[in-house]
């Protein structure tokens, strides 16, 4: 106890002190980012393999249908009359061959386009190198975080896209898009069996507003107060970090907006995010 | 005819599963949501029954295990995107399979798990008929056995009625 080491906060002037409080706030941000992220990529992984599972399985196929098709091609060469080749065309049953290798096709293509979707959307999602307000469509940011988060909800809820019309905001658009993701994932941690997760989106003079209403099993009085404080969680350990809403309040703030929950424990809950559409202080030229 | 049950939410799963199976001469049945597969349970004996592990509404252990109440015999496979422990375990405690399958898979890996199904099927399927034959040839034994005493203890020596050659019964007349 009584070595203390001597860079401790109280010998240090208050600019100093602000600065690494600033850096450890940077840096809680970034690990809850990751956090997010790995929780997530165990989901991903599992969108991606059934997309590559059965792109795979019909590469496979593909490559026994072409040496089928191959011995039909070169027989042309070889064969000492029409009648072989018919046995030959026969023997490989080319109607079926025909028709399935389309089918073969056009599903891979589905099954790489979806991967494609996929990574684009994890992309979009991180723009880890984005660190400035910009215009940003905020119904893009919350259809890319759907796709980032489409598994862990798929099974548990539908979800219903109620959306206005939106004006672009200025935000930095990857620190929205993990405040949708917590609340996406929190509405569907809450729901038990199944349920309706609602997005509603609206434009109000110079602010929009955003709204997400589960159909879970709500939020504890008690707790409704405290689910903003860092490291408060009801979640069994391990499973969440009690960072992501406290993180989720931090970003609102800094977009100088708010947030703010209602829930009726065995209804639901809904959060409301306020946001301007302009920063105040920020030149709106671009 | 051989049957085989082939459940994932995936479409396009099912037709690169039924390409690989095309060769084999079974009837292959595939469904997208387990309720139209346990409706097929009620009409259809399977020999096979391969299900996804995570899919809406019910997942594939209680899919499996729902199965292997409805056909206990049916051999049950697991095909899982999944490969983490937890879902194993459960798959191998609660739904008894035999394979666990992940995706993506190879060709042969498939072809060779639902071939091997097949056979333990079939070899499980024909001990019983075995098995069955040989009890029913010992109860014949039995009844025979009990009739022969039966007689025995009516008429006693009845069953020691000794012939000679032409068929005639040899009387003995020593006492």
């Amino acid at each position: 106890m009584a070595d203390t080491p001597s860079n401790m906060p109280e010998d240090l002037p208050p600019q100093e002190l602000s600065a690494r409080l600033q850096q450890a706030n940077r840096q809680l941000h970034q690990s809850e980012k990751m956090a997010a992220i790995g929780q997530l990529a165990a989901g991903v992984a599992h969108e991606i393999n059934n997309p590559v599972g059965y792109v795979y399985s019909n590469l496979q196929t593909l490559e026994h249908y072409l040496s089928d098709l191959f011995r039909l091609t070169d027989a042309v060469e070889r064969a000492d009359s029409l009648e072989d080749l018919h046995q030959i065309r026969k023997s490989i049953d080319y109607e079926f061959l025909r028709g399935d290798l389309e089918d073969l096709l056009a599903e891979s293509r589905e099954g790489i386009e979806r991967v494609k979707t996929i990574i684009a959307a994890m992309k979009d999602f991180t723009h880890t190198e984005e660190e400035e307000f910009r215009y940003a469509d905020l119904h893009r940011g919350i259809e890319t975080t759907l796709n980032v988060v489409n598994n862990e909800l798929k099974y548990r809820a539908q979800v219903v896209r109620d959306f206005g019309d939106l004006p672009e905001i200025r935000c930095i658009i990857s620190q929205l898009n993990q405040v949708i993701m917590n609340l996406l994932v929190n509405a569907a941690h809450a729901i038990e069996n199944t349920g309706t997760i609602t997005i509603r989106t609206r434009h109000e003079g110079d602010h929009v507003t955003l709204e997400f209403e589960d159909t879970g099993k709500g939020i504890d009085p008690a707790d409704l107060s405290r689910i903003f404080d860092p490291f408060f969680t009801t979640k069994p350990v391990g499973k969440g970090t009690g960072l992501g809403l406290s993180l989720s309040f931090n970003i609102i703030e800094k977009h100088h907006g708010q947030i703010t929950a209602a829930s009726t424990p065995g209804q639901g809950t809904l959060f409301r995010i306020r946001l301007p559409i302009e920063q105040p202080g920020a030149v709106s030229d671009e | 005819m051989t049957h085989i049950l082939l459940l994932d939410d995936e479409a396009n799963i099912l037709t690169a599963l039924r390409r690989l199976l095309r060769d084999e001469g079974w009837q292959v049945d595939t469904f997208t949501d387990a309720e139209s597969a346990i409706d097929a349970l009620q009409s259809t004996a399977y020999s096979v029954i391969v299900s996804d592990y995570k899919m809406p509404v019910m997942d594939g252990v209680t899919f499996l295990q729902f199965a292997r109440q409805r056909q206990p015999d049916a051999i049950r496979l697991m095909l899982s995107g999944h490969g983490d422990r937890q879902s194993m375990i459960n798959a191998i405690n609660r739904a008894e399979i035999y394979r666990f399958l992940s995706k993506p898979w190879e060709e042969y890996e498939i072809q060779a798990a639902i071939r091997s199904a097949v056979d333990l099927y079939q070899v499980t399927l024909e001990n019983r008929q075995l098995l069955d034959q040989v009890k029913r040839q010992n109860d014949l034994l039995r009844q025979r056995e009990e009739e022969l005493l039966r007689l025995e203890h009516d008429n006693p020596g009845i069953t020691r009625v000794r012939r000679d050659q032409d068929g005639s019964i040899v009387i003995n007349d020593v006492l």
